[in-house]
């Protein structure tokens, strides 16, 4: 009962030629680089993101300006707060059409965040000057920068209000 | 008869299959589960800063070293006992470590400023707050102990970043008294005397024994004192204690020479000096920030803010520290450095143990892997084979020096032309200009240890841009319009740096272009700017908002690096 060996079977060949290109790859591995540079880091090493990261453009808006911004039509929606415009498209559930404080997509919302309150009398018309805000008491002052210091840091600081005639 | 008959015949299996499939088996293993891993994972490379998500007209974003981020506050301090300049020496280390050729421990060095601080304010006659010195020194441990003991008394040093300034600088701002080497002594004390009007009394100290023809010239009003006697002075007699020196107190002024050829200052504070220590210790990751057991060698001279972020940054972490020789600003003669960057190699050096971490120039680098290279493709058989291990292993983001291939290869390689202690060399950061990038993966491999390219300026202390230390991403050139052969990127803003391009299309940039403009920074390592305009000292325009213009033109990649691409 002796130890058969022979290389000459289709078995055994097809494991030895597999061992052989092996082999040839662990001493001499490839080193040719890819000609287009991968988007995935799974792709590669050498990868870089497709796109930057999305940022906002910094716009001056007017009230007339704005108030297409209510998210009506699935698009952005942005509200003002004592002059800043900030991108709250990420709480369309509360800013949306539908949402508790849908009144003040598209607005400025100064006098609505300094009261504490979400009425329609709260917001002026889009046509008239904006609200001076001259008559509001300091704690409601007070209240409104607390919104704003909010705003800033859950959403995008994304424009500037300014009045009609203004641009 | 028919196909099942042919079929065993040709599935017939021995004792030869069992070891074949044994070795197959071995090697399909080996070749498809053993990868090392990265030095760092590649998913943090696609992040490599934090872009603010609202950008001005014209302008990027803002953009943020990743690990320090939009919201986070920067790193102005090493550690939270360390204010001001004096807090950089660590008083508990007891270890002696070298510091150009003197080994010193941190008390004696604390005790040769206090000597040094007492003797000046007495023998010198300078008023804490209201006089300045000029530190006309080579950078070596006279010159710290000179900063030092200055700043420890409230007195602003200056210091020049190249030796062409000295007469506009003495004629603008004439300082109360000048530190100098001896050789210097009959130069100095000619420009004083051609600059004749001002007549009021000089204070010199000198380093050194100064000739006694120098001696013979000076004038009535003119005072000479010797460093060492200045020293003595202050060791005898009781030490005068002064207020402790604000974080906001500007402690130097480094003179350098802007775009236009004007004569420019930098003032540095207390904090903008812990803030550059801050940033040139983390160019390191956290796992090899340098220790009392490394050595650091830098080719930036301590005059200008970069450089002193070095020097006091190996001070703080209480490694030896020397300078290269040839990076000297003063000299006895007109001596020429070489400009191939041989100087690294061929240059005079400080008896300082075997460098472990370098602070070079493009100069250097490329002339050391260029060496490198030419030792090891002498072995002619093996340093193919090596080349394309090591090329494998960086396509896969691993790098070490201690892989068989070293062995063979690149480690002898590395002896011929670095010296005994070529073995010692742990990490390479290079700046001062721009590396091609076809060039980065060749000096990896010839020194495969972490390489850290980065982007300083005059004004800021502690580097501006620094890529990742662990990066080693290589990207086929793109053929740019701008460069005839593309620099390789400089990474992320420094942790303490935030960073903005000016002067960006905006269309470009909305269909997902890459937004390149002129590069504006901010942050607690950037020091003031004053041009000095017909002896006067100027606040620039610059920009609203404390923004600092760098000079060049910068592109921002996806993945958050900085590629620089000309000066403006």
């Amino acid at each position: 009962m002796g130890v058969s060996f022979d290389l000459g079977t289709p078995v055994n060949t097809a494991l030895f030629l597999y061992i052989l290109y092996s082999v040839q790859r662990i001493i001499f591995p490839t080193t040719s680089k890819p000609s287009t540079i991968p988007n995935e880091f799974k792709a590669g090493y050498s990868w870089m993101p497709k796109t930057h990261p999305p940022t906002v453009l910094f716009k001056t808006y007017t009230p007339k300006t704005l108030e297409p911004f209510n998210g009506v039509d699935d698009g952005r929606i942005l509200l003002a707060i004592n002059g800043t415009v900030f991108d709250v498209t990420g709480g369309r559930n509360f800013y949306g059409p539908n949402g508790m404080y849908g009144n003040f997509a598209g607005r400025d919302a100064s006098r609505g965040m300094a009261k504490q309150s979400f009425d329609i009398e709260m917001l002026t018309p889009v046509d008239q000057p904006l609200d001076k805000l001259t008559d509001l008491k300091p704690d409601e002052i007070e209240n409104m920068k607390g919104w704003i210091e909010h705003f800033s840091s859950k959403y995008i600081i994304c424009g500037k209000l300014v009045e009609n005639d203004a641009i | 008869m028919g196909l099942p008959f042919n079929l065993s015949e040709y599935l017939i299996t021995d004792d030869l299959t069992i070891l074949l499939a044994l070795i197959a088996a071995t090697v399909f293993l080996l070749n498809n589960l053993y990868k090392p891993q990265p030095l760092v994972h590649p998913i943090l490379l696609g992040r490599q800063s934090d872009a603010g998500r609202a950008r001005n007209p014209k302008e990027s974003a803002v953009y943020r070293n990743y690990g320090t981020g939009l919201l986070g506050r920067f790193p102005i301090r090493p550690s939270k006992e360390v204010y001001i300049l004096a807090d950089l020496v660590k008083q508990e280390s007891e270890a002696p470590r070298t510091l150009w050729s003197t080994k010193i421990t941190n008390t004696h060095l604390q005790d040769r400023v206090a000597s040094l601080g007492t003797g000046l304010l007495r023998l010198a006659r300078l008023q804490p707050n209201e006089s300045n010195v000029l530190l006309l020194l080579n950078d070596s441990l006279e010159f710290i102990v000179a900063d030092m003991a200055l700043a420890s008394h409230c007195i602003p040093s200056f210091t020049l970043a190249s030796s062409n300034l000295l007469s506009s600088v003495l004629e603008s701002h004439p300082p109360s008294a000048i530190i100098t080497h001896a050789f210097l002594l009959s130069q100095i004390l000619e420009l004083i005397y051609d600059a004749g009007e001002k007549t009021g009394h000089h204070t010199i100290i000198v380093v050194g024994e100064p000739s006694s023809q120098a001696m013979a010239s000076v004038a009535s009003n003119v005072k000479v004192l010797k460093f060492s006697e200045v020293e003595r002075e202050g060791f005898k007699v009781e030490k005068v204690i002064s207020p402790l020196p604000k974080p906001s107190d500007i402690f130097t002024v480094s003179f350098f020479e802007g775009e236009g050829g004007q004569l420019q200052s930098a003032q540095l504070t207390h904090e903008n000096i812990t803030a550059g220590v801050t940033a040139t210790r983390s160019l390191l990751p956290l796992s090899h920030t340098p220790s009392p057991l490394d050595t650091i060698l830098s080719t930036h001279s301590l005059s200008t803010p970069y450089g002193r972020a070095i020097a006091y940054t190996a001070i703080y972490e209480g490694t030896s520290f020397a300078t290269q020789r040839s990076s000297e600003l003063y000299h006895i003669d007109d001596q020429q450095n070489p400009s191939d960057g041989s100087d690294i190699i061929t240059g005079k050096r400080y008896p300082i143990p075997a460098p472990t971490i370098l602070f070079i120039k493009p100069q250097h680098l490329n002339y050391l892997v260029s060496e490198i290279l030419k030792q090891a493709s002498k072995s002619w058989l093996l340093f193919p084979i090596a080349w394309r291990h090591k090329l494998a292993g960086i396509a896969d983001g691993f790098l070490t020096k201690d892989s068989l291939w070293d062995r063979l290869v690149f480690d002898n390689a590395r002896a011929k032309v670095m010296g005994d202690g070529a073995a010692a060399l742990r990490a390479i950061i290079v700046s001062g200009g721009a590396i091609d990038a076809e060039k980065m993966t060749p000096s990896r491999i010839a020194l495969s240890v972490p390489l850290v390219n980065t982007f300083i300026h005059p004004l800021v202390a502690g580097p501006v841009l620094a890529s990742h230390a662990f990066d080693l991403q290589d990207f086929p050139a793109v053929t740019n319009d701008v460069l005839p052969s593309p620099a390789a990127h400089c990474g992320p803003p420094s942790v303490n740096v935030e960073a903005k391009l000016v002067g960006v299309d905006d269309e470009l940039v909305e269909n997902g272009a890459d937004p390149s403009g002129a590069l504006l920074v901010r942050g607690p390592s950037v020091a003031r700017l004053v041009s000095v305009e017909d002896y006067v000292d100027v606040q620039p325009e610059g920009d609203k908002d404390g923004w600092i213009i760098m000079g060049v033109r910068a592109k921002v990649q996806t993945n958050g690096s900085f590629q620089v691409l000309s000066q403006i």
